[in-house]
């Protein structure tokens, strides 16, 4: 037995808690489980690829960046595609959920979510094809860093940005007057709007924030697997695994689940095999409805 | 001059279903208006309405003469009309410090701080607890947070919904003593109350709601002698 899993899980459950911070906003502040939100992620990782296509066709290939596997238009590119993911996500509310939600049942909600995931999943492969599409062909070295751990450039690059990428968002939730705003409509609708918070602004901000880090998590999905418009189902249940284990509504809740659920994954990758990598997360996920429903961080509702 | 006037509102949760039936109040410039009433009567439905939380279907709201009828509950706080409800009127979860500045959002950036401490200096509670969460809070003390939040944005008419209700009597004597102050600091107030007794003595205006409408109107001070509203409210809690 080795301690490789570790590596990959932290890196796996990284790119879990990443996304899983969308979803646990979404269904604390607009108050439904949102089946699409794995969808924006691969809709993210196509913009995305998109944007680095029309790069290399403007100025040209860009030289890999030191050891990674990409160089500058794909950093570029995955800016332009936060923005981009964030741009679908508010349209989407606009067209669709900001209608159901007005109406008031969230089971509506989300069986439109359910919707809108299988009309984007079809979008994206009626676009780009279900065969797998890559930002490199470039193979990575792995490199030994002890105890038989071997990690690649990008994967410690990538690690490394999703902890600035956590760490700005606690930041952001903790100490920014949005932050509060959406902490408090989350606790409380009706005394949110008694103390002059402009609901629209909060909704915006939530879809805005789930659906960039969405795409963050779906690029870096790319570099290090693959891109495929099945990527983000693929990520669903343990995505809504981490946000339950961590507790509805908490974004640091959510990162410590996705940690969890990927070193899971990864431990029993390594000890039982690769087949019981799915069963993992829904295994947890039971585990916590069942004995602490309210997640680590979550608090029982009033 | 009325700065508060509230005419013939109609308004209810349900469609087809009013609770506050037509219902009229004014509160002037640096009044205390108290509104009384059985439970169930709809006081807190008619203040909620006024504060843009419940539909409604007719009547009007008008804050200084403009129609704020159908605006959205969170301009409201702009215009200058402050509610602090009856019960979940913290957020619990945050802390207290964070409570008053969530509040400071419709204010500049720079006045804020100023505003929080001005707060601290009016409830000295509070700023001892300030990194507390809320929801550790006595009842007395999260009705001064209530309070003091609602006073962040220096309202001119500040609604109240039984801010007594379940204190003991020490925070009650407070939380009149406390709005005396406010009120001589140029607010208006309105002041919902089961503790009529307590809220007639600082009151000037009163109303009496009963089947959502007010059923008696008078001076605060002539009203606890009223044989009209002794009859039809108050007279069960005078001989209680
Ligand atoms: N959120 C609500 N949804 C539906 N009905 C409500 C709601 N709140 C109060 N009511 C109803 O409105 C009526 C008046 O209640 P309320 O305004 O709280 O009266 P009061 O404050 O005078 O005791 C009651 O019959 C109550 O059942
Ligand atoms: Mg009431």
């Amino acid at each position: 037995m080795t301690l490789q899993f570790i590596a990959d899980g932290l890196i796996s459950g990284s790119l879990i808690g990443l996304g899983a911070i969308g979803i646990t906003l979404t269904y604390s502040i607009l108050r439904f489980s949102n089946f699409a939100h794995g969808d924006l992620m691969a809709w993210g990782a196509y913009g995305t690829l998109a944007v680095v296509g029309g790069i290399g066709e403007v100025v040209g290939g860009a030289a890999p960046i030191g050891a990674l596997s990409f160089g500058w238009p794909l950093i570029l590119a995955a800016l332009a595609g936060m923005v981009m993911t964030a741009c679908l996500a508010l349209l989407l509310d606009w067209l669709l959920f900001a209608r159901l939600r007005e109406k008031g049942q969230s089971i509506i909600v989300v069986m439109a979510s359910f919707g809108a995931s299988m009309a984007l999943r079809s979008l994206l492969e009626f676009i780009f094809s279900s065969s797998p599409a890559y930002y490199s062909r470039g193979i990575q070295m792995a490199m030994p860093i002890g105890f038989g751990i071997r990690i690649t450039p990008d994967q410690i690059v990538l690690l490394g940005v999703t902890v600035v990428l956590v760490t700005a968002m606690h930041l952001f939730m903790s100490r920014s007057q949005t932050g509060r705003e959406m902490r408090a409509y989350s606790q409380n609708p009706a005394l949110a709007r008694v103390v002059g918070i402009d609901v629209s602004g909060v909704v915006r901000a939530t879809w805005i924030i789930g659906a960039a880090l969405a795409c963050a998590a779906g690029v870096m999905v790319g570099i290090l697997v693959q891109i495929r418009p099945l990527m983000g189902l693929d990520l669903l249940l343990p995505m809504f695994a981490a946000a339950i284990l961590g507790g509805i509504g908490s974004v640091p809740g959510a990162v410590l689940g996705g940690l969890i659920i990927g070193l899971s994954e990864a431990a029993a990758v390594q000890l039982i095999g690769a087949e019981w990598r799915s069963a993992v997360a829904f295994g947890i996920l039971m585990a916590v409805l069942l004995v602490r429903p309210v997640g680590l961080f979550g608090r029982a509702e009033r | 001059m009325s700065i508060l006037q509230v005419k013939g509102l109609v308004a209810g949760y349900e469609p087809g279903l009013s609770i506050v039936k037509g219902a009229s109040i004014q509160a002037d410039e640096r009044e205390i208006v108290v509104i009384l009433g059985p439970n169930g009567a709809g006081k807190s439905s008619l203040i909620k309405a006024v504060a843009g939380l419940v539909p409604v279907t007719g009547g009007q709201v008008l804050l200084d003469g403009r129609d704020i009828t159908h605006g959205a509950a969170h301009l409201r706080v702009r215009q200058g009309l402050a509610f602090v409800p009856q019960t979940e009127n913290i957020f619990p979860l945050m802390t207290v410090d964070e409570n008053l500045r969530v509040a400071g959002g419709v204010l500049a950036r720079c006045e804020v701080q100023g505003r929080i401490d001005e707060t601290y200096v009016m409830f000295p509670d509070l700023a001892r607890q300030r990194r507390l969460a809320a929801g550790s809070l006595s009842g007395g003390q999260r009705q001064m947070l209530a309070v003091g939040r609602a006073l962040i944005v220096h309202p001119r008419v500040l609604m109240l919904d039984e801010p007594s209700a379940g204190l003991s009597p020490k925070f009650v004597e407070m939380v009149f003593a406390r709005l005396g102050e406010i009120r001589r600091a140029g607010l208006t107030i309105v002041l919902v109350e089961q503790n009529a007794r307590a809220a007639l003595a600082i009151g000037d205006r009163a109303y009496v709601l009963v089947e959502g409408r007010e059923a008696h109107e008078g001076r605060a001070a002539t009203l606890w002698d009223d044989p009209v509203v002794a009859e039809l409210y108050l007279g069960q809690r005078r001989s209680a």
